[in-house]
């Protein structure tokens, strides 16, 4: 069974436009202009248990919006949604027992009370027993190593720290289905890999299916295989990021430091009869020779240069998954 | 049912825990709430002690409506305190995580939102009822602390049912409404016998705004005004209709939430 199903999924916002002026202001009173502003627009995806999937897109690409329809936050304007087996808005208090739900800019403990308290206020809300806390729990504590913790306030907690019990709390229940929405945003490096390497370890024991919305493309890197692009509410890509990356990563970036003053239109003749394109960075006198990913021609460029300058460094880059999905959205896919 | 009752019981006891956590404040407060009720109780018989007869009430008998109304008022307050919805829940957003747990989200909202020091409130209630009506030489009879009980629910259940469908205006209108302080004062009408107004506003305050069943009407019927027993039975039915109406707006009202951006 599929944990996910979603079928030609649409919701729809009514978006107001005031008009300028007194007089328009007068006039809005009575009418309102409003233009219907399609947030998700027909899209149709399922997702596997025990799938890690990354949900990516711009701001405003229609990701918060779906996984609100996913939770039962939000109700879908058409469209079928099946996640668990059941209908998320119509069975909302029944589905939300099978699902974890962590957003990273919205606390779910509550603030006043020690992060304990609020482990055992949703112990109960989800009825969870003794044996089962314990036995899950005491593991989940361990690992995110949030032991230090639990006697304080949620309030005196660094985002870090709050961050890393807001996973544990969304696992008291220990749910099939975990929604990340932007997990890692504002976190520092250490305690990125730990949430990361934590939510490998929990699919790996539970099966658990993860869908993770970033804007930290090496979260997806590091845990997703399968990625779902999102752009102006409809799917752009839904595969491997693997294959993603083949079918455009195919380009490599040359940095050159140079000892003495080179200027670009000397690059450019150098390497006149060979497809490669020079950028330069003014400040650091850093120059960029983006070409295509053939080795032939890599060591080429490379002779060629080592040949006419004298050089400080070089350095071969693959194009990041960053960049790729940078040019997919300026350029289109296909 | 029973999920609920123990979720009730749990996020009290946490309530208390938090309370608890600044004992300093806690003390402080106590004191002034009970300073404030000491105040609002004098207030209350400087005030009333300038009216004499009112359209056949006379003085023990207003001060007396106005100590009942104050006892599920303060029951209302203690558990309905959502004059900050529209800010708190829909523009911020708080609606989401509320919506992402296993609980009705009103109940939730109650649970998360509720202030137990108003039930001070019903204690100067209680004195003042006490008070006006040792002076009026009112008896008690053994099945009086049960209707009693019932009313007091019924008129707390009235004023949460019409505070909530106010609330739920926020799922369809997307500017704030500042409805809440209007209501406040319309609510006050309903501390007064209600035939001192005229027939339009009396109407009102029986059938729509149903605020007359928090105050005048079920304290009729301890003075032994016997015209209004029709009303005064009326009150615990009226409170179960406007509180299930406005559950079920509310549950309507929770599918047009449109959430906040991030």
């Amino acid at each position: 069974m599929n944990a996910i199903e979603v079928k030609d999924l649409r919701k729809e916002f009514k978006a107001y436009s005031s008009r300028t002026g007194l007089k328009g202001a007068f006039r809005d009173l009575l009418t309102r202009n409003y233009k219907i502003v399609p947030a998700v627009n027909d899209i149709s995806f399922s997702v596997k248990q025990g799938e890690m999937v990354g949900y990516i897109g711009e701001n405003g690409a229609g990701k918060s919006t779906t996984i609100k329809m996913l939770t039962g936050i939000l109700t879908p304007t058409s469209g079928k949604i099946v996640v668990n087996g059941m209908n998320p808005h119509k069975e909302r208090e029944k589905f939300v027992r099978t699902i974890g739900v962590v957003f990273g800019q919205r606390s779910q403990l509550w603030w006043d009370i020690a992060v304990q308290e609020s482990f055992r206020l949703l112990k109960k809300v989800y009825k969870v027993s003794d044996a089962h806390y314990n036995d899950h729990m005491d593991h989940v504590i361990k690992t995110l190593d949030i032991e230090p913790l639990l006697d304080k306030p949620v309030r005196k907690l660094s985002l870090g720290q709050r961050m890393r019990c807001e996973l544990a709390a969304a696992l008291i229940h220990n749910p099939p289905l975990l929604f990340l929405d932007e997990p890692t945003i504002g976190l520092d490096v250490l305690v990125k890999l730990k949430i990361r390497e934590f939510l490998k370890e929990i699919n790996e024991k539970y099966n658990t299916t993860i869908l993770l919305t970033t804007h930290d493309l090496s979260d997806i890197e590091a845990l997703c295989e399968r990625v779902i692009m999102l752009d102006e509410g409809k799917i752009i890509y839904d595969g491997a990021l693997k294959s993603l990356k083949d079918q455009w990563g195919d380009r490599k970036e040359l940095q050159f430091q140079f000892l003495e003053n080179v200027n670009i239109e000397g690059l450019n003749q150098l390497t006149a009869e060979m497809s490669v394109k020079w950028e330069m960075d003014e400040k650091e006198q850093l120059f960029t020779a983006v070409i295509e990913d053939i080795d032939e021609l890599i060591s080429q460029v490379i002779s060629k240069v080592v040949a006419a300058y004298k050089i400080k460094d070089v350095k071969i880059n693959e194009t990041s998954t960053e960049e790729i999905i940078r040019n997919i959205y300026e350029k289109g896919l296909v | 049912m029973l999920y609920y009752l123990s979720m009730f019981f749990q996020y009290i006891s946490q309530y208390m825990k938090t309370r608890f956590q600044y004992r300093a404040n806690l003390f402080v407060e106590f004191f002034s709430d009970l300073m404030s009720q000491a105040v609002n109780f004098i207030f209350i018989l400087i005030v009333f002690g300038h009216t004499s007869l009112l359209h056949g009430w006379n003085r023990d008998e207003i001060i007396f409506i106005y100590g009942f109304f104050l006892v599920p008022f303060a029951v209302f307050s203690s558990f309905f305190n959502i004059w900050d919805f529209n800010e708190r829940y829909i523009v911020k957003g708080e609606l989401d995580r509320i919506l992402t747990r296993p609980i009705h989200s009103l109940f939730q909202i109650v649970l998360e939102r509720m202030e137990l020091e108003s039930l001070l409130g019903g204690l100067t209630g209680l004195v003042v009822m006490f008070y006006s009506g040792s002076r009026l030489g009112l008896e008690i009879k053994w099945y009086d602390p049960i209707l009693f009980l019932v009313f007091v629910i019924g008129g707390a259940l009235v004023y949460g049912g019409v505070f909530v469908l106010i609330a739920c205006i926020s799922f369809w209108a997307d500017a704030r409404t500042d409805i809440m302080p209007m209501m406040y004062n319309i609510s006050n009408y309903g501390r007064y016998p209600v035939d001192i107004y005229n027939s339009v506003i009396r109407f009102v305050l029986t059938w729509i705004l149903p605020f007359a069943f928090v105050g005048v009407y079920p304290a009729a019927y301890f003075l032994g005004k016997k015209e209004w027993s029709s009303y005064v039975f009326l009150t615990p039915f009226m409170g179960i209709l406007f509180f299930t109406i406005s559950i079920f707006v509310w549950n309507q009202g929770v599918k047009r939430y449109r959430g906040a951006g991030n």
